[in-house]
């Protein structure tokens, strides 16, 4: 096995692809939970909601996404459901970084459904005198929920959160299989072009854990900053 | 303490001294277990590709193997394997050879040994029509699709340097995506590629295959380093194959007129692992 030559990692043309690939991780990390969370809170919502037919709603789309692999979804995205669209549209849409929206599309529905439950746990864990309170007053369902609800539920919600986020964080990887460059592609790439499997694993494994550390260290702050307040 | 560890230190390296004497010698290995691995990629038609009725493994790679299984007298046993994983895996030990559709070329030769050049093929590019695209230059800034860890990637980088490239984990589904229209070229070995094309079947008139190559690809088997008994029984199976006249047939039956492929002739002959 040759040296573990690091020299590789800093600097160079494996250096930049590799750079490239964690960019891409972060970016595509980053929109997903933008779109993810305020999805999350809709579909909690649909649950938690006075109407059967939203309950229904709202688990229908829990168990139907959190029962198929993430491999499934990224597939059926890329490969499935744009070839459903009308000729124009696809065109349009392939000429860009299709490979990047559909697997932002995927995670994000994906990642939905489970910080979905999340939220409603945390909603749940407010007690009911809470929401009946806010009933009693005047305000409506959602108003209840905006102004008397959410607001205390989203503090008991970050710790869950977070470890949703790390795992969303973890699952941009999966996104190769698309042909998204994000790290493990790039990873993938540097070891085909080098032989170096080592380092480019232990790159990629260093970046993941470090962003990975960095996401748990803001949970921290942010739980230390925004303590849960007790009824 | 240090007496009664003494016995089970010697224990261990003989032990170890025994399991490395166990591996001096692979082909020794093969015989003692009565089979021999081939990684194969069994999506590769028709080097290597599941046979929709019997479900087996089939295809002129796979016959190589079973003739070189034959000559040592082991039953093969074939283990599919994804395209970026053949190297790391031969190098691990949990196949015996690779047979699957491996590019010699001198960057692997530092990594792996190589057999005699069992196939010759060029590398193409595979468009639609549509695109207005007729030669390799043109592909300057376009989206093309190919498999993950081969050597079309840096091939096609090589051709044309400014090409955008997004790559999958089979040949198959980079070649699904071409005719989705995620990209507007799909780069391959020829023969892989003509085989793709012929599978379009009416639609074949609407794709056409680029006609530069952008490599020469010298396919061989992957062996370990260090195991010349292997590589030498190996070698002298191809060269019979060669010799008796079964190679031509083997081409011929995979490759042949009456094949998807429709090759006339062999360009090649199997007596030489030099590239």
């Amino acid at each position: 096995m040759p040296r573990f030559d690091l020299a590789l990692l800093l600097h160079g043309q494996y250096h930049d692809w590799l750079v490239t690939g964690l960019l891409v991780s972060l970016k595509l990390a980053a929109v997903v939970f933008v779109f993810a969370l305020p999805l999350a809170i809709v579909i909690a919502l649909l649950r938690l909601a006075p109407l059967r037919a939203l309950r229904a709603l709202g688990v229908a789309y829990v168990e139907g996404i959190r029962n198929v692999p993430l491999l499934a979804h990224l597939l059926f995205w890329y490969f499935g459901a744009p070839e459903l669209l009308p000729d124009g549209v696809k065109e349009r849409l392939y000429a860009g970084n299709f490979e990047f929206l559909a697997g932002a599309i995927a995670l994000t529905l994906y990642t939905a459904a489970y910080m979905a439950e999340d939220i409603r746990s945390g909603i749940r864990a407010i007690p009911l005198v809470q929401f009946e309170a806010g009933r009693a007053l005047g305000f409506g369902f959602l108003a209840t929920m905006r102004r008397i609800v959410l607001p205390q539920a989203l503090r008991i919600t970050v710790p869950p959160l977070i470890s949703q986020t790390l795992n969303l964080w973890k699952d941009t990887s999966i996104a190769t299989v698309i042909g998204v460059a994000e790290m493990m592609y790039q990873a993938a790439r540097v070891e085909s072009a080098s032989f170096r499997s080592a380092e480019a694993f232990a790159f990629a494994t260093a970046a993941y854990l470090t962003v990975s550390l960095a996401i748990t260290g803001l949970a921290a702050w942010y739980h230390h900053r925004f303590p849960v307040r007790t009824v | 303490m240090r007496n009664r560890l003494r016995p089970l230190l010697a224990a261990i390296f003989a032990a170890t001294a025994l399991v490395s004497a166990a591996h001096a010698d692979q082909l020794d290995d093969i015989r003692k277990k009565g089979e021999i691995v081939f990684g194969v990629l069994g999506t590769d038609e028709p080097n290597s590709f599941v046979d929709p009725a019997s479900r087996d493994i089939v295809g002129y790679e796979v016959d190589i193997a079973k003739a070189i299984a034959k000559k040592l007298g082991v039953k093969p046993v074939f283990k599919q394997l994804a395209v970026a994983a053949r190297i790391p895996e031969l190098q691990q030990g949990r196949v015996d050879v690779l047979a699957a559709s491996l590019t010699h070329n001198k960057e692997r030769e530092g990594q792996i040994d190589f057999s005699l050049t069992t196939f010759v093929t060029g590398q193409k590019v595979l468009v639609k029509k549509s695109s207005g695209i007729t030669d390799v230059p043109q592909l300057a800034g376009k989206k093309v699709l190919t498999v993950k860890g081969g050597t079309q990637e840096p091939n096609i980088r090589k051709a044309v340097p400014n090409v955008d490239v997004v790559t999958f984990e089979t040949t198959q589904q980079a070649f699904l995506a071409l005719q989705q229209g995620k990209g507007v070229g799909y780069v391959n070995d020829e023969a892989s590629l003509v085989n793709d094309y012929a599978k379009l079947g009416p639609a074949k008139k609407d794709y056409a295959i680029l006609p530069t190559n952008i490599s020469t690809e010298p396919l061989a088997l992957g062996i370990r380093k260090g195991e010349p008994a292997l590589k030498a029984a190996i070698d002298g199976t191809l060269r019979e194959l060669e010799s008796s006249g079964d190679a031509d047939k083997l081409f011929v039956k995979w490759y042949g007129p009456a094949t998807k492929l429709q090759f006339d002739r062999r360009s090649f002959r199997i007596d030489s692992d030099k590239i």
